[in-house]
């Protein structure tokens, strides 16, 4: 039984207001394997962002973390003072954000900025830094690499540069990339060359990624499993193929049902009525119920937790084998 | 195990008015500082003070039929020789200084905020008009703020004032010297306005909400007063807070170098210029308390001027 | 289809100077530069059917967009609504009062609503311009009425627009455009800023509301998924001409133009079919110094040298027109 390369149990993340705290990530708890592609997908608000930022530590004061445990390879990462953190964010774990423009220094050269942090994280010369600067350009796919790597970011294409990101995040061999909206800001066309090309250096790097997303098109092409959130919560966390083709919680059977597909031929498109609740106002018991197709008895009061069924887990009653029999 | 929702306070909506009001963010920031609150109380005081002058003043210092210059020259009401009708004491001509410091406030302040409106108007309108029309307009109008901006303040009122006093001889009446001194100080400061709101216009005029008003056929100035302005207007008003500080100042200075308000009207500043003659006879009183007054009054609204500017920053919140 | 269609677009053009400013021309020795956005685009839309327009970025769906409603005036060619053109100056009198029939839905759900207005006045707003109602009560309950049909509260009016969810502002901006009952709504990416299930409800409450008032789209999206769900006709650009025009069924069962095939092969496999998909090459290139002949040569696995050299017509094949050279040889 191999270890997780992270994991989380218990996270909370929460924001002290002068009208009193609001929890923005809610007990949540995973698991993400060696060389795995976990997907944290969920619509805005869902709190996916913020998981992701709580696990690399940069969650902005007054937000805090307020409980859990996150462990990378066993060893505990949340809460360690900003130096320890510092190190090992880039070496150990890697990060790829949504907006290409702003991740990149448009004052350096790229070539500059992936020697930095070669030489930052790793223990080699400047020289030795350039040849890894160059071999790991030609890796992601920017044509002629000896001559780009001295140009400056905004010589590059948003896709291009997307590369070079890409390129940043794995120069020091992390274990982990957390990959935050990679594909959003970029055209149809390139987000599927980008996917594609995050999966396979993943592999060839042997890094695990946790790819957050609100686009479960992109999930379905490049993640092995997949943690659907929703208000700060997971409601199923299962393989991709199980969440995507037979999902299980209400919530994500809405979310498969309203995204339009090229094939169908349908006239209207499911919907899910009602929006995500604000932090200030998330429901009691499961907070998904006000909107809820199948809602029961214990819903609107006790909260459920993420169960096992089949290959997947689910936080729903509906699945809870003695309240299912009330369901009926 | 089944967590309640978090403990939040109700909605401002179901409260009382008042109670929402008063949990109002900016309300809220403004009551939370101390140093603001007091600023903001000082500055109320000197405001009632001065606009209240014709009833709260002991005396009018300027009816002559009051004034006489056996009560000249004498000190603050506490020293010896001081006499109790005058508080603060007397200037040379026999003019009660306290009464004096509340007239001369409200000339200062009248000035200061016709100044800073005047500027504000000027520099809202430039403004709004290069950013929203751009190209050679907006070339012009910035080229006059740069231009005007090599002018220190003071300079472009000794030259309006002497293109006036030459234009219309010395004996023009004290109405034309208030006009100037306000246009003057208005000239002098109207480049920030326009800079800010100009920056603002350029970004707002993109906006889709902007298109949506074109779409409907609404003339461009109705765009750019009903629609772009309300949401220009935020770092005019913490400009307009500080200016006035600046304005009570310049116009003091130009009191003080004698080409502002007359003596027979003084202003805090004609007042401290008056009283800088007689600071070496030993007759300190007649220059300290306005100068003390200007001083508390500029710094009183500066501050509300600092808190307005940071309680304004969407970021800070 | 009913006889005369309601909007027609004939060899529509707009150029955009982007040159430096004078002086840096003038230091720099650097040419005026120009920005083709949009090139001898023509199609036309009959009443109550949904026209789309696809393309990614650069490829001027926006702009004509933009040219439809008059907000930019054509470089050359003409947009003529209801038989009025938009841009004869002698026409001017007809065209103030053929803006009450258009309008237009933005796609910034934060940008399209006036943040200082409440929800009440901005969808008034249309309603005071053209006069349609006089007396404010008339007014007010007509708001109501507009917000209640698309799913709002009418109370919710008094609210501004930072108090409103994504989707909820943009069925306001959806109110808005209903106000003056037009009979022609452009929809700029109406839905690409929401959340997957916000849109379909937008989606949803958009076909409703055409199905109700006979409402005639032309939906801009870069989302070909989508395009299926609301369009009856599609159009698809690349740097700023169409490459296929055609009904949507067609289109999407038999796409011709190998640009059309591209962009249906990169949305993604939902129903994780695992088929296989063609690997794309390359990006779109820049506007400025577009290549040669046909625009899509550098990434297209068919190019030949005529395609390099030579630009495809619009032509017909069938039910839908294509720009290629492959198709028009039977190369494809």
């Amino acid at each position: 039984m191999t270890a997780p390369v992270l994991s989380v149990r218990n996270l909370r993340v929460e924001f002290p207001t002068r009208r009193g705290t609001l929890v923005a990530v809610d007990d949540v708890s995973f698991d993400i394997m060696p060389g795995e592609v976990l997907g944290v997908v969920g619509e805005s608000g869902a709190g996916k962002s913020l998981t992701g930022t709580a696990i690399i530590g940069l969650i902005e004061p007054p937000g805090r973390i307020g409980a859990g445990e996150i462990r990378l390879k066993g060893e505990r990462i949340d809460h360690l003072p900003p130096e320890r953190m510092r190190r090992i964010r880039g070496k150990r774990i890697g990060m790829v954000f949504q907006d290409p423009l702003t991740s990149l220094n448009p004052l350096y050269r790229i070539g500059d900025q992936l020697s930095e942090t070669i030489l930052t994280h790793t223990d080699v010369d400047a020289g030795e830094a350039r040849r890894r600067a160059v071999a790991l350009l030609a890796e992601v796919g920017i044509p002629a690499p000896q001559q780009r790597v001295d140009s400056y970011p905004h010589q590059f294409s948003g896709g291009m540069r997307q590369r070079v990101v890409l390129a940043l995040a794995l120069a020091a061999g992390p274990e982990l990339v957390i990959a935050d909206e990679p594909t959003t800001a970029l055209d149809v066309s390139v987000q599927a060359q980008i996917i594609a090309l995050l999966k396979r250096l993943c592999r060839d790097h042997g890094a695990a990624v946790m790819l957050i997303t609100h686009d479960m098109g992109v999930i379905a092409e490049t993640a092995d499993r997949v943690a659907v959130m929703y208000a700060g919560r997971i409601a199923e966390i299962g393989p991709v193929r199980d969440v995507v083709k037979a999902p299980l919680h209400p919530y994500t059977v809405g979310l498969m049902g309203s995204i339009p597909k090229p094939d169908a031929d349908i006239d209207r498109l499911v919907q899910i009525p009602g929006t995500m609740p604000r932090l200030t106002a998330i429901p009691s018991g499961c907070p998904f119920h006000p909107r809820c197709p199948r809602a029961f008895a214990p819903c609107p009061t006790r909260r459920p937790e993420l169960r096992p069924h089949g290959r997947a887990e689910v936080a729903c009653w509906l699945f809870e084998p003695d309240m299912a029999e009330a369901a009926r | 195990m089944d967590a309640p929702s978090q403990p939040v306070k109700p909605d401002a909506r179901s409260q009382g008015r008042l109670a929402a009001f008063l949990d109002n963010d900016i309300v809220y920031s403004f009551l939370r500082s101390k140093v603001t609150v007091v600023a903001a109380a000082v500055t109320l005081v000197i405001v009632l003070a001065a606009f209240l002058s014709p009833f709260i003043a002991p005396h009018d210092p300027f009816d002559l039929r009051q004034v006489s210059l056996l009560d000249s020259h004498m000190p603050p009401a506490w020293a010896a020789e001081g006499d109790r009708r005058f508080l603060l004491g007397t200037d040379d001509q026999g003019r009660d200084v306290f009464s004096t410091i509340l007239y001369g406030a409200r000339i200062s302040l009248i000035v200061g905020v016709l100044a800073v409106a005047f500027a504000a108007a000027l520099g809202i309108v430039l403004g709004l008009t290069a950013g929203y029309v751009g190209g050679a307009v907006d070339s012009l109008i910035m080229r006059a703020a740069d231009v005007q901006l090599t002018f220190p303040a003071i300079l472009i009122a000794l030259l309006i004032d002497g293109t006036v006093r030459a234009l219309f001889g010395e004996g023009r009446n004290e109405e034309m010297v208030f006009w100037v001194l306000v246009v003057s100080i208005g000239l002098s400061s109207w480049v920030a306005y326009a800079r800010t709101v100009r920056g603002s216009t350029l970004v707002e005029k993109n906006k889709d909400y902007v298109l949506a008003a074109r779409l409907i056929g609404l003339h461009p100035a109705v765009i750019l007063f009903r629609h772009v302005l309300p949401n220009v207007i935020g770092p005019v008003l913490v400009i307009a807070t500080i200016n006035l500080g600046i304005a009570i100042i310049l116009e003091a200075t130009l009191s003080f170098l004698g080409v502002g308000l007359p003596p027979t009207q003084p202003s805090l500043g004609t007042m401290i210029s008056i009283g800088n003659k007689f600071l070496f006879s030993g007759e300190w009183w007649i220059a300290i308390f306005p100068g003390i007054t200007l001083a508390v009054l500029v710094l009183a609204v500066n501050l509300l001027g600092d808190w307005l500017r940071d309680a304004l920053n969407p970021k800070l919140r | 289809m009913s006889a005369a269609p309601l909007v027609e677009a004939k060899d529509l053009g707009r150029v955009f100077d982007v040159s430096k400013p004078w002086l840096n021309r003038m230091v720099e020795r650097v040419p005026r530069q120009t920005l083709a956005a949009v090139i001898d685009v023509t199609f036309a839309i009959g009443q109550r059917e949904t026209f789309a327009l696809v393309g990614e970025s650069g490829s001027g769906k926006s702009t004509v967009a933009k040219l439809t409603v008059g907000l930019i005036a054509p470089t050359t060619g003409d947009v003529v609504i209801a038989g009025v053109s938009m841009n004869d100056p002698s026409r001017h009198a007809e065209r103030q009062r053929l803006r009450r029939r258009i309008q237009m839905v933005f796609q910034d759900p934060y940008a399209s609503l006036n943040p200082r207005w409440s929800a009440r006045d901005i969808v008034a707003e249309p309603i005071r311009a053209f006069g349609l109602l006089r007396t404010r009560a008339e007014i007010e309950g007509q708001v109501g009425d507009l917000l209640r049909l698309v799913g709002l509260d009418p109370a919710d009016g008094r609210k501004y627009p930072h108090e409103f969810s994504g989707g909820q502002r943009q069925r306001v901006a959806i109110a808005r455009a209903l106000a003056s009952r037009p009979d022609f709504i452009v929809c700029d990416e109406p839905t690409s800023a929401l959340d997957v299930s916000v849109q379909a409800q937008i989606l949803n409450l958009m076909r409703d509301l055409q199905g109700r008032f006979g409402l005639t789209y032309l939906f801009i999206s870069h989302n070909l998924a989508v395009v299926r769900h609301m369009a009856s006709r599609i159009g698809v650009m690349y740097l700023g001409r169409l490459v296929e025009v055609g009904p949507t069924r067609d289109l999407f069962r038999a796409p011709r133009h190998p640009y059309t095939r591209m962009l249906l092969d990169a949305v993604p496999d939902l129903d994780l079919t695992g088929r296989p998909r063609k690997p794309v090459e390359g990006e779109i290139p820049n506007p400025i110094d577009p290549p040669k002949g046909c625009p899509f040569h550098p990434r297209c696995p068919f190019a030949n040298s005529r395609c390099r050299s030579e630009l495809p017509l619009l032509l017909s094949g069938g039910s839908t027109l294509v720009a290629c050279h492959g198709v028009e040889e039977g190369r494809i």
